[in-house]
């Protein structure tokens, strides 16, 4: 079988808090399946290569967008063929904003984005904090943390990843979390978001195996421990 | 007359505290400043004749303030210092309602004051101190403190608004000593740092934040980088660049776990500091720094300071527990938690593991933090893991994604300590990282039943 090549976006600048865990569970458990498998770093000013079949990118520190955003623009076209052509994208708070149509920060005023999503997000006065529980169709019970002020909206037709049981999510108004647009997902989940949610994580996994062209069925795996933290994070304040 | 009111009912409030052995530290604090909203600026006023001084910063703000005040007893210069953990606003009044007179007179001769991050610029503001030490700045609770880049803005505006103020800053960390850079009238910052250091480092660190420069956001080239964003960089030319040391440590030597030896600024004496680490030679040239700028105190009380000078409260403190020894080391970012990993657990890999994760509003609520610290370079850790605390299950996905195994959950405090004994002998040696709430309840329960062992034995 032919190794599967994750893209990490900007790992210097975009990965804040526990970013790295989402790309150590989508390795670990394909290494538990014996699938071959390369984390490739995607600094600014450097390319994506042609061959990947998974993209990550994370959140970051406002400072540090602003760069990245520049660098995304020269980016954006190769990101939206692949997501087009079936490939699957994670994107976490930070991330998730610049693949939008735009950000308006309070230090940096409007940062465009590449609009993959059709969503626009602003920053706000609230702060919001916590941990937050969704629940998605798709998914079943999602848990994470999120530390965000900026505010996302759905301009035009877009799907959210799931339902705001506790915590904010996109806004603070419409119990909305996310977005997924074909295999693409935007999140505010932090945590780490992958680790916690194996289903997703086996999710984005069977589409990049699908994207290289070839088929496997995955072996389930032992998630005991997973869903006890699961569980158990979904009762924390 | 309304700060006399507040001393008197601060007082009062102490005093209950003790009789009833409950109550926080920071509880007097808040009774004075709901009486008198100035407290603790006047508290300030005309007391001190030898100044005060402030730590700050990431990790290392105890261990620095109480190597500063190691060194001022060597010194014989009287003080008033917060007590641990008491860092914030209401801690800092509480310390000195404590010693003020009646007339808000303190006899000390120095205040000496470790302060939260997030509260530098309202207590700075008020109290005005006249040296600033800033150890580090580091990825730390994201939902408390905010990004790291908004505290080090209200740093910068805080010391503008402090002109005469001494600024001690670690060069070895970008954003810090960019803090000392152009500053107005050509004020100096006094810089410390670490030569050279080729101990073992991480193969996994994921914590450096910092490794851009803060102004126009252009990576920086580190010839080494000795843990997260601490090390030797430089900037493009004319551009911002490591300052050059004031203070600097060299010839850092750690043996085992007991020790690390280093040499301050070419001084034919080589220091022997009892608390292993990279991190706490840092804390040693901030402290080292601060004493001779700001207080004048001779090399020989300094080097005779720092030598006698042991861990702070729960930081790398041994306890006996039911005939075993226990390492109590805090652990409260990824940055903190990596330098004990390279410091302890490389070094003893045999020992009896335990981590206590709780998620209380102390220890930070989220603890996505876990999945930044380096547990990859603990792949061949050959002793038993035990995990508790609140965030139990989380801890033990975290080391099951770094490959460990044979790791043990126990939430419930009472039984992971029966855990513990059940699975060391008499007179082992066991390591026990604990996040700030878990770390004060293990303590009392771990030194609590070593009393009673003793009391039973007389």
């Amino acid at each position: 079988m032919k190794k599967i090549k994750i893209a990490h976006l900007y790992p210097e600048r975009m990965s804040i808090y526990g970013d790295h865990g989402n790309t150590l569970a989508l390795e670990q458990r394909m290494n538990w399946r014996s699938i071959k498998n390369e984390v490739v770093r995607v600094e600014v000013g450097e390319k994506i290569p042609n061959d990947i079949d998974l993209i990550f990118i994370g959140g970051g520190q406002d400072k540090g967008q602003v760069v990245v955003a520049n660098d995304l623009l020269k980016k954006a076209s190769q990101i939206r063929d692949f997501v087009e052509s079936g490939g699957p994208l994670l994107s976490v708070c930070g991330g998730y904003q610049l693949l939008g149509e735009y950000f308006i920060s309070n230090d940096y005023g409007q940062i465009q984005g590449i609009g993959l999503f059709n969503i626009i997000s602003k920053a706000t006065d609230t702060r919001m904090i916590g941990n937050i529980v969704v629940q998605s169709e798709k998914f079943g019970q999602l848990v994470g943390f999120e530390n965000h002020s900026g505010a996302t909206e759905f301009i035009g037709r877009a799907n959210p990843l799931g339902v705001v049981k506790k915590g904010y999510g996109n806004n603070p108004n419409d119990k909305l979390e996310g977005v997924i647009y074909k295999n693409a997902i935007g999140t505010y989940l932090h945590g780490s978001f992958l680790p916690k949610n194996p289903k997703v994580a086996d999710w984005l996994i069977r589409q990049a195996i699908k994207h290289s062209g070839q088929t496997l069925k995955l072996k389930e795996l032992n998630d005991e421990l997973e869903n006890s933290a699961r569980k158990f994070a979904a009762k924390r304040p | 007359m309304r700060s006399l009111i507040a001393i008197l009912a601060a007082k009062a409030a102490s005093k209950v505290n003790r009789i009833s052995g409950s109550g926080g530290s920071s509880f007097p604090g808040m009774v004075a400043k709901k009486i008198d909203k100035d407290i603790l600026q006047k508290l300030v006023l005309n007391n001190f004749p030898k100044g005060i001084i402030v730590v700050t910063g990431t990790n290392g703000k105890t261990t620095t303030t109480k190597l500063i005040a190691n060194m001022l007893d060597e010194a014989g210069i009287t003080y008033v210092h917060n007590r641990t953990g008491s860092n914030m606003e209401r801690g800092l009044i509480s310390s000195l309602t404590d010693t003020a007179d009646i007339s808000s007179k303190i006899s000390a001769e120095v205040g000496l004051f470790e302060v939260d991050e997030a509260f530098m610029p309202k207590v700075c503001r008020a109290i005005k101190p006249e040296t600033i030490v800033v150890t580090n700045l580091f990825r730390d609770q994201l939902d408390r403190y905010g990004e790291l880049d908004k505290i080090a803005r209200s740093f910068r505006s805080l010391f503008e608004d402090l002109p005469g103020a001494n600024l001690v800053l670690n060069a070895d960390d970008p954003l810090v000593a960019s803090l000392g850079y152009n500053l107005e009238n050509e004020r100096k910052a006094t810089y410390i740092g670490v030569a050279n250091y080729n101990g073992p480092k991480l193969k996994h660190d994921y914590t450096a934040d910092s490794i851009f420069d803060p102004f126009t956001q252009e990576k920086l080239h580190y010839t080494d980088r000795y843990f997260s964003h601490i090390g030797r960089y430089r900037g493009k030319r004319g551009g911002f660049s490591r300052p050059k040391l004031d203070f600097m440590a060299e010839d850092v030597k750690q043996k085992g776990i007991e020790n690390i030896k280093f040499v301050v600024n070419n001084s034919t004496k080589a220091i022997k500091l009892d608390m292993p680490g990279l991190f706490n030679v840092y804390n040693s040239v901030a402290a080292f720094a601060t004493a001779k700028i700001a207080l004048e105190i001779s090399d020989k009380d300094i080097n005779f300071a720092l030598n006698e000078s042991s861990a702070a409260f729960g930081r790398s403190e041994a306890l006996s527990y039911k005939g075993r020894e226990l390492l109590l080391l805090l652990i409260k970012n990824p940055t903190g938690l990596n330098q004990v990993i390279q410091s302890y657990l490389l070094k003893e890999k045999d020992r009896l593991l335990v981590f206590v994760i709780n998620d209380n509003y102390a220890d930070g609520r989220d603890i996505s933090w876990l999945w930044d610290a380096a547990f990859e370079d603990l792949s061949d850790y050959k002793g038993k893991i035990l995990v508790g605390g609140s965030r139990a299950y989380d801890m033990a996905l975290r080391l099951k994604y770094a490959g460990l195994k044979g790791v043990s959950v126990e939430p419930d405090e009472a039984k992971l300590l029966e855990k513990i004994e059940k699975n060391s002998s008499k007179r082992s040696n066991i390591f026990i990282l604990p996040t700030y709430t878990a770390m004060l309840s293990m303590r009392s329960k771990i030194v609590a039943e070593d009393e009673k062992a003793k009391e039973y034995w007389q």
